[in-house]
């Protein structure tokens, strides 16, 4: 939970806690490109000149942005058609179920590879982080789905739905008081393990050179530290410790949130 | 029927499944006055439970009540809308189910549950709300109401969530209550307070209440009149001292003898077979393949349900020529 604070207090304020702007090449002309964490670079310095500290910072941003947004795209999507899948019976159902199952089995990281290559014109246009963003929701909210639609059949059949029932609740009553309270928690836990899983893949996209190489982000470092990692470690040590924590933050919260939201573990 | 609080006649509630359609209640028809109790009995699957929540109208689906009628203080149930269904469910009419570790919704507290209903229809405050709900845990007997409120579902005992399932029933103060074998999953000791507290909160409230079991101690114990049930059809209904003495179906008579009793040292005797199959029922007496005074003439008629004596009803062809044995 402190871990996941930290960073999304640096993503909030990079604007004003980082030194240099992003994807400033300021420090060649000062003589420092290539230098070794130092007070002045606590990270170190590119040997293209960019203050690799400052870039730590920039990445925060938007990588939280991508794992963010690409989850509450998933959610959003995944408790729609999992609420419907859940609730409708017959030939839509199986439909439903079947198209989300064709969504479950596509392998998400080469279509996002293809896509990105295709769509190369936007990336350019600084519209990458969108993009990936859009990808990662778009072929990732079948697993929220099937969660969701399983959780809901379960709660469905339990009595206290039909006691809610014989007391009087309404339907919407029964919908939004009992059944989505009761499967709510495991959405939240497993969303905010996505979030850690979407920025991953963030990375891989980015190191393997497929995001936007204008856009400061964990993984651009890390591919543009890789080049040169023997005599500059710094360049790809510190984001790739930036991307260790920060999953390890959000695994580190998905657990206590489970537990938090588990009324049989509550004080 | 004079003071009938409920009339349920010719009631058909059938299943709408894939594999054909299930007749879980077949023409059954009974009555209950005000403030008395009255048993529904029958095996498992013999349609007491589908007859409740017929009354109710919340028959999960693809059930659908196909025939008959049910009339509840003189007003047509089927012919509500389901606004009005829900007015009724509540404050006129509420159920206790089987399972108390699984009708309580396991994410809110004893308080909250108790007092949404009170919220919704009595249109009390929050405070009020609490208040009331704390006193109707001291009205189920439970000690130390005020931290009991506080808990979660899981942190109390199967016979604390049954009295909280009839504390919240209890809660709008119904004129019927509906209690689908409320002791079948509990102790046997818990059994016994649990139906004391019911009885005399049904005598103190003064509300009729039907009681739903298989359990032939608990209707001699609790009920005034008793229903039997198999295979969703009524096939006996009289004062419950009656049942036991002069029973006049050949299925009650085998309900009694598989009843073990403390002053006759007996082989217990079973029912031979299994229910039926609701889809494809037996022709005629649903209960002839199982009854061993079954004749030719048992297979080919449906037996109605004649009235035999005083307020006691038989769905026999033969019960004139039989002669059975009570306990």
């Amino acid at each position: 939970m402190l871990i996941v604070g930290f960073f999304i207090f640096v993503g909030l304020a990079s604007p004003w806690i980082a030194p240099y702007p992003a994807r400033s090449y300021a420090s060649l002309y000062s003589g420092e490109a290539g230098a070794p964490p130092s007070w002045q670079h606590p990270f170190g310095v590119e040997p293209s000149g960019i203050d690799v500290f400052s870039e730590v910072i920039h990445g925060t941003r938007n990588d939280l942005y991508v794992g963010v947004a690409a989850t509450v795209l998933t959610v959003v999507i995944g408790v729609a058609v999992g609420a419907l899948a859940g609730y409708i019976k017959g030939v839509l159902a199986d439909i439903v179920l079947g198209v989300t199952q064709v969504f479950l089995v596509i392998p998400a990281l080469l279509l996002i590879l293809l896509f990105a290559r295709i769509f190369s014109a936007l990336v350019f246009a600084g519209l990458g982080l969108t993009l990936i963003v859009l990808i990662l929701g778009l072929f990732g909210w079948s697993s929220v789905t099937y969660l969701v639609r399983g959780e809901i059949l379960r709660v469905k059949e339990l009595e206290f739905i039909q006691s809610a029932r014989a007391l009087g609740a309404s339907t919407w009553r029964i919908m939004f008081r009992h059944i989505v309270p009761n499967v709510l928690s495991p959405v939240i836990v497993v969303s905010t393990l996505n979030i850690a899983g979407f920025i991953l893949t963030e990375v891989v996209i980015s190191f393997l050179g497929f995001g936007d190489p204008n856009t400061s982000t964990w993984g651009l470092l890390i591919n543009e530290g890789f080049t040169y990692v023997r005599s500059h470690w710094w360049v790809s040590l510190f984001p790739g410790l930036a991307v260790v924590f920060c999953v390890l933050g959000f695994n580190l919260m998905g657990d206590g949130l489970s537990d938090a939201l588990n009324p049989r573990l509550r004080e | 029927m004079e003071n009938s609080l409920l009339e349920v006649q010719g009631l058909k509630t059938y299943f709408f499944t894939e594999a054909g359609v299930v007749k879980a209640v077949d023409d059954a028809t009974f009555d209950v006055r005000s403030k008395e109790t009255i048993g529904l009995v029958g095996e498992s699957g013999s349609g007491k439970t589908v007859t409740a929540l017929s009354a109710l109208r919340i028959i999960p689906r693809p059930g659908r009540i196909v025939a008959g009628s049910i009339k509840f203080e003189g007003t047509d149930v089927l012919a509500k809308s389901e606004d009005e269904m829900r007015q009724l469910r509540g404050p006129k009419m509420a159920m206790v189910f089987q399972d108390p570790s699984s009708s309580l919704n396991p994410v809110y507290t004893v308080e909250r549950q108790l007092s949404d209903i009170l919220m919704l229809h009595r249109k009390l405050t929050k405070k009020e709300a609490s208040q009331r709900a704390e006193y109707l845990l001291e009205l189920v007997g439970i000690q130390d109401p005020e931290t009991r409120l506080k808990a979660y579902p899981h942190e109390l005992s199967g016979g604390m969530k049954q009295r909280i399932a009839i504390a919240r029933a209890l809660s709008c103060e119904p004129t019927l209550l509906f209690a689908d074998e409320p002791t079948t999953n509990l102790d046997v000791t818990v059994q016994a307070q649990v139906l004391e507290l019911m009885k005399k909160l049904q005598r103190d409230l003064g509300m009729s209440m039907v009681m739903i079991t298989h359990d032939m101690g608990i209707i001699a114990d609790m009920t005034e009149r008793v229903t039997i049930m198999y295979a969703g059809r009524v096939m006996e209904a009289t004062e419950t001292k009656t049942i036991f003495h002069e029973p006049r179906h050949p299925y009650t008579e085998a309900l009694l003898a598989a009843v073990p009793r403390v002053d006759q040292r007996r082989i217990l005797e079973v029912i031979p077979g299994n229910i039926p199959n609701l889809i494809e029922p037996p022709s005629g007496c649903v209960f002839h393949p199982r009854c061993k005074y079954a004749r030719r003439i048992c297979m080919d008629n449906v037996p109605p349900l004649e009235e035999t004596g005083r307020g006691h009803t038989v769905a026999c062809i033969r019960w004139k020529e039989v002669s059975l044995k009570g306990v």
